[in-house]
């Protein structure tokens, strides 16, 4: 399936800023398993744009505006075709070898050691939830099969928080969303992303679209970005695991920007100069079969 | 590691002491200055020490000290007329020394942010560095200009009992102290130039004018009109007296980061006639506050854009960002394999002896002997995060192990090394006190060390920490020419 996707972001200031500089991680991933049929990026004010692809992989779109501004719109328009209709499509490592698969891994590309040793308020240590949560966390034994620990691990975590839109923002501690109970799909991301990193294993998060039909058949409403997470699976590379929805991201899904946390892999990030911090960003978001 | 644990039994540790030979007879090197001191007399000393306050006081040569209050207080920079001497023989080897570890440093840090063979290699294990504060994934793909991140390092080496160099610690970020070197010289010269007549002392006034040259040699738009600013954080920052002294030596602006904007990827100085055009920025603040777009967003000291400027190649900035992970404490214990992998060699200047708190054995071991240990957070810097063991509580000890057993990566531990002692001149006495030495390197088209560096002393009586903001002074320090 191939989808026509829409992501503006506009920011508006009581008083005009200046020396605006932004940075933007919208335009998806073109790789074996997606196809980036065109994109573009537009903005309002026009800016030069500069690109760069980041260490996490993700290509970055940056550009400046100067002169005093009270609105500042940037538009991301790209055709986009996701290829993994079956997640389980490959041939998983033995369960007995997958400890030696990783570790050759780990040794051969140490950036993976992000994906196992990063912890942040939003990923944070292990020791930190078994205070919060009062059962046994889902572990992962050596010589179990890795995927069937995931799936154990991805039906677990409605027991610990429950979908709510609105429950956390951006910036909201793990911990927090636990004690409440409730977060968004951050949330359940970032939770089974600290779990598999404690099991030595490497997890990253990924932020993208899910495909129109499945939101509204989970009857979210509006359209937003979604996260979920990617494991690096002996055998299989990296698999999307959406614990919001208790799926595998296949074709349906259509990641964008991944890193170790939501901090990494945020769609836009600036700064300028002014004395107005800028009312709340408004996104519109449109995404279409086509 | 059991080669230095325990070595100090029952015996009383002498250190080494720079000036006498014995109780009663001055090193060779220092005969002829011991024997015009003689001749001309406590009193004169007197007379010379009150004239170098003087001439302190009307230089402006000045530091901040932060205390109890965040209000820095400005003080007179401590300085001992008493030179400290470095025979040429002493100084081939640190010079030598110095060169190989800065020369091996910026092959680790060209390594670290491209392939990270040394990781993979299994020489340096892959936790050390990314679990660094200040390892800057940021950067990783970039290529500073001639492949060199550090084009200033500042090296502490001290004198074991055995008088011994060693190498304490690499300051490889912002090292300051460079102006208080030359403004000792300037001082020295003053008030003692007989002393000069005696001797033949290599110059070290010519740091600015070398810095000068590296810098533009880094010019994008090339040598001839590179345009050269110093960024400093502003009046506030405790080592903003060298910050105006170097942009003034070397004549160029002294900018704050409201003073420079990136538009395009290309920076500007905001100037009366108009924006012009900078190549090379000398940053004297940290990477997290560099660029709010990239590090630190609450950051409003820096200049947005700055990174994707360099990243372009328009700007050059000097030290390049993330050269941090290469004097993190705990990378520290590895410089010595550092030197093996990359250049074959064995150091020439060895290290302090180490204990890593990461590993069980080595922390036990620290926990057993405190009162012989210092133990260092790996991310601090002049003096703080520090416990000086002979001199702690057992309070702050049990504070430190709690510390320590939190966050072992956050720690290092050394036994405590009694400095080296020089006289002093202090209230009309010829006292000993502890001493250290930091010489400057400048990596541009080669490696120079400024022959000398800055001699910092602990002037109170027994104490071993040297930092100006613990209450350390200065001497001015002479390298002989043979």
């Amino acid at each position: 399936m191939r989808y026509h996707i829409e992501h503006e972001t506009i920011l508006e200031f009581q008083y005009p800023v200046r020396e605006h500089h932004t940075e933007l991680r919208l335009t998806p991933r073109d790789d074996l398993n997606q196809k980036l049929h065109s994109s573009r990026i537009e903005t309002d004010p026009a800016g030069t744009l500069g690109q760069y692809t980041d260490y996490y992989g993700n290509r970055v779109d940056y550009f400046c505006v100067i002169q005093p501004h009270s609105r500042l719109v940037t538009r991301l328009i790209a055709d986009v075709e996701p290829l993994r209709s079956n997640p389980f499509d490959f041939v998983p490592t033995p369960a007995a070898l997958q400890g030696e698969w990783l570790k050759k891994a780990l040794k051969e590309e140490p950036s993976l050691n992000d994906y196992t040793l990063h912890r942040s308020s939003v990923t944070p240590p292990i020791a930190k939830l078994t205070t919060e949560i009062d059962k046994a966390l889902p572990r992962h034994l050596p010589g179990a099969p890795l995927m069937e620990s995931l799936s154990e691990l991805m039906a677990w975590i409605p027991s610990i928080l429950t979908y709510r839109p609105g429950a956390t923002e951006v910036h909201t501690e793990l911990v927090s969303a636990i004690k409440a109970g409730a977060g968004v799909c951050q949330d359940f991301a970032n939770l089974f992303i600290s779990v598999v990193r404690s099991w030595g294993v490497p997890a990253r998060y990924v932020m993208g679209y899910q495909a129109p039909e499945l939101t509204a058949k989970a009857g979210e409403g509006e359209v937003a970005t979604h996260a979920w997470a990617e494991v690096l699976v002996p055998g299989g590379g990296w698999i999307g695991f959406d614990a919001t929805h208790n799926l595998l991201a296949n074709d349906r899904y259509i990641p964008v920007a991944v890193g170790r946390d939501s901090y990494d892999a945020a769609p836009q990030r600036g700064s300028f100069k002014g004395d107005d911090p800028g009312k709340k960003p408004v996104v519109n978001i449109t995404i279409q079969c086509l | 590691m059991d080669n230095f644990s325990g070595s100090s039994g029952n015996k009383p540790r002498i250190s080494y002491h720079e000036f006498y030979a014995d109780d009663f007879t001055p090193r060779e090197h220092y005969k002829l200055l011991w024997d015009h001191i003689k001749a001309t007399g406590q009193n004169s000393l007197e007379v010379k020490a009150h004239e170098s306050q003087l001439a302190l006081q009307t230089e402006g040569v000045t530091f901040t000290v932060y205390g109890e209050s965040d209000e820095g207080i400005e003080r007179i920079w401590p300085f001992d007329l008493i030179p400290r001497i470095i025979t040429a023989l002493e100084w081939e080897k640190i010079e030598t020394g110095l060169k190989q570890r800065v020369r091996a440093l910026n092959l680790f840090l060209t390594d670290l942010y491209t392939d990270q063979k040394i990781i993979k290699d299994g020489v340096i294990p892959p936790e050390l560095i990314y679990q660094g504060k200040d390892f800057r994934r940021e950067i990783i793909g970039i290529t500073p200009p001639m492949g060199i991140y550090t084009h200033i390092s500042g090296i502490d080496l001290i004198r074991a009992e055995n008088g011994e160099y060693l190498i304490l610690e690499d300051n490889l970020r912002t090292p300051s102290g460079v102006s208080y070197m030359i403004e000792n010289r300037v001082i020295e010269r003053r008030i003692l130039p007989e002393f000069f007549n005696k001797y033949r002392v290599r110059r070290v006034d010519h740091y600015p004018a070398l810095l000068l040259e590296a810098l533009r040699s880094l010019s994008p738009r090339g040598k001839e009109t590179a345009e050269v600013v110093v960024l400093t954080p502003g009046v506030y920052n405790s080592a903003y007296f060298e910050h105006t002294f170097l942009a003034k030596e070397m004549g160029v602006e002294l900018a704050e980061g409201r003073d420079l904007v990136t538009i395009n990827d290309i920076v500007y100085l905001k100037t009366t006639t108009g924006l012009q055009r900078v190549d090379v920025i000398y940053r004297r603040i940290d990477d997290d506050f560099l660029d709010p777009l990239i590090f630190r967003s609450d950051s409003t000291l820096g200049i947005a854009g700055v990174i994707n400027a360099w990243r372009a190649g328009n700007v050059a900035l000097v030290n390049a960002p993330g050269s941090g992970i290469a004097d993190d404490k705990a990378v520290y214990p590895y410089v010595p394999d550092i030197i093996r992998y990359y250049l074959g060699q064995e150091p020439i200047l060895k290290n302090v002896p180490t204990y890593q708190m990461t590993n069980q054995q080595d922390r036990e071991y620290v926990f057993d002997n405190m009162e012989r240990m210092v133990i260092k957070a790996v991310s601090e810097s002049g003096g703080y995060g520090m416990l000086m063991g002979p001199s702690s509580t057992p309070q702050l000890r049990r504070e430190f192990v709690d510390k320590v057993l939190e966050n072992p990566r956050n720690y290092i531990a050394q036994p405590v090394v009694y400095l080296s002692r020089h006289i002093c001149y202090m209230d009309g006495e010829l006292e000993a006190r502890h001493l250290d030495l930091r010489p400057f390197v400048i990596y541009g088209e080669d490696i120079q060390v400024v022959p000398g560096g800055l001699t910092r002393v602990a002037l109170r009586k027994g104490s071993l920490v040297v930092n100006s903001s613990q209450g350390g002074g200065s001497k001015d320090t002479w390298v002989l020419a043979e």
